[in-house]
């Protein structure tokens, strides 16, 4: 393979990374561990959490530069899993540079189906509650808001709304629910399930990669992630407030 | 003691769950879990023998990190995948709750504590994962010569 295919596959795979949510200086390693693997030459990559730059130069040659802008970013597991094996065994020899960037084409996004997220969504608040203080009728109450919360967030992705936009949606859903619930069942600890219900929003992924890139001396994207992980929590709170006020002002009577 | 249970059952099966939300792959979903769990533990055991919030979320982010470093080079998988879904019981959704729900209660003063405590439970996560990445990475240059040769 050329340079020029070289630096494709390598841009692939940092991007694949970036997109997965994996910490930057893990894609700038990965990327460059790819391109030392074809041999002499001045490699250089540049990560950044909304981009990537890499160059091959080699003496006597024009240096070959490919740029590549990364824009929605996700969290993604399997695929940081795969590259990683995949360069790996790229770098040790074991895999073809045609054969790897074959395999890089055909890593697949989703590996659960769609009914075992809902499931989960609502597995997540229900094993949460006895954390923040609830009983049974608390793990019950965090799964009913887990359900809202499932239906959101299918809703959501069928929409495609921005992620601002869906997190405060989401976050009034179970604020919602949460007042209703109580107001059934007025024994019910309020805090408990609103918590619980909001712990698959808050931004528990950027808040770690943004410790983790600024600790490396990633401070650009250390610090992009530590404002995104303030925006997500900003939304996360509005909704609550929103759902909270909104709940109080219309079925309560009277004002906050 | 059955409280106590009941948390690490609650925070086994939470944290397998947003694993699965964040599509790790099935045969690392159960060490994830298992670090989440022993985090919860730690939390709400050291809440029970009368911590304070901020040093018992500090002491179950070192337990939790130390896990996924430990997980990572047993499984040969990255940090991330046990670590993202590990931490969770530590993030503080709580009093980041707590903030908005005093600042529309209009009670500034626990507003403010509560906004205050959500930072500082922030600050301990970082300084723990802190404090074992650099305990882990004083190895890695030996690896990474194993690598080039």
């Amino acid at each position: 393979m050329d340079d020029k295919s070289i630096a494709n596959m390598a841009v692939l795979a940092g991007e694949i990374m970036l997109r997965s949510g994996a910490e930057t200086y893990r894609v700038e390693d990965t990327i460059k561990h790819i391109l030392d693997t074809a041999g002499t030459a001045e490699t250089e990559s540049l990560v950044m959490l909304t981009g990537i730059i890499v160059t091959i130069d080699r003496p006597g040659q024009e240096a070959v530069t490919v740029m590549r802008r990364v824009h929605d970013r996700g969290t993604n597991m399997h695929r940081i899993v795969e590259v990683n094996e995949i360069s790996r065994k790229y770098c040790a020899g074991d895999l073809s540079a045609e054969e790897t960037w074959e395999k890089l084409k055909k890593i697949k996004g989703k590996q659960y189906t769609v009914w075992m997220y809902n499931l989960v969504t609502i597995l997540v608040p229900a094993g949460f509650a006895p954390l923040f203080g609830g009983g049974l009728r608390e793990i019950l109450a965090a799964g009913g808001a887990g359900i809202v919360l499932a239906v959101l967030m299918t809703i959501g992705k069928r929409v495609k709304t921005g992620a601002f936009i869906l997190n405060i949606l989401c976050a009034a859903g179970i604020a919602v629910a949460a007042v209703f619930l109580k107001l059934w069942n007025p024994l019910l600890n309020m805090d408990t399930v609103i918590i619980s219900g909001i712990m698959p929003l808050v931004p528990g992924v950027a808040i770690t990669n943004a410790i983790r890139d600024t600790l490396r001396g990633d401070y650009i994207s250390g610090g992009a992630r530590a404002l995104e992980a303030f925006v997500t929590a900003a939304a996360v709170a509005i909704g609550v407030g929103a759902g909270m006020a909104l709940t109080t002002v219309f079925w309560q009577g009277g004002g906050l | 003691m059955m409280e106590l249970f009941l948390v690490t059952a609650g925070c086994f099966l939470a944290v397998v769950g947003f694993a699965v939300l964040v599509e790790t792959p099935g045969k690392y979903l159960l060490q994830a879990g298992f670090a989440g769990a022993c985090g919860g533990w730690v939390y709400f055991f050291g809440m029970q023998k009368g911590l304070d919030t901020v040093p018992a979320c500090f002491l179950s982010a070192l337990v939790i990190s130390l896990l996924a470093h430990i997980f990572a080079r047993i499984f040969k998988a990255p940090v991330t995948v046990f670590l993202i879904a590990g931490i969770l019981p530590t993030v503080p959704g709580a009093g980041m709750y707590r903030a908005v729900y005093y600042i529309i209660a209009d009670d500034r003063a626990r507003s403010s504590y509560y906004l205050i405590q959500t930072l500082e439970i922030a600050g301990v996560i970082a300084l723990a994962i802190f404090i074992v990445d650099a305990v882990f990475r004083i190895r890695v240059p030996h690896r990474q010569e194993k690598r080039k040769s």
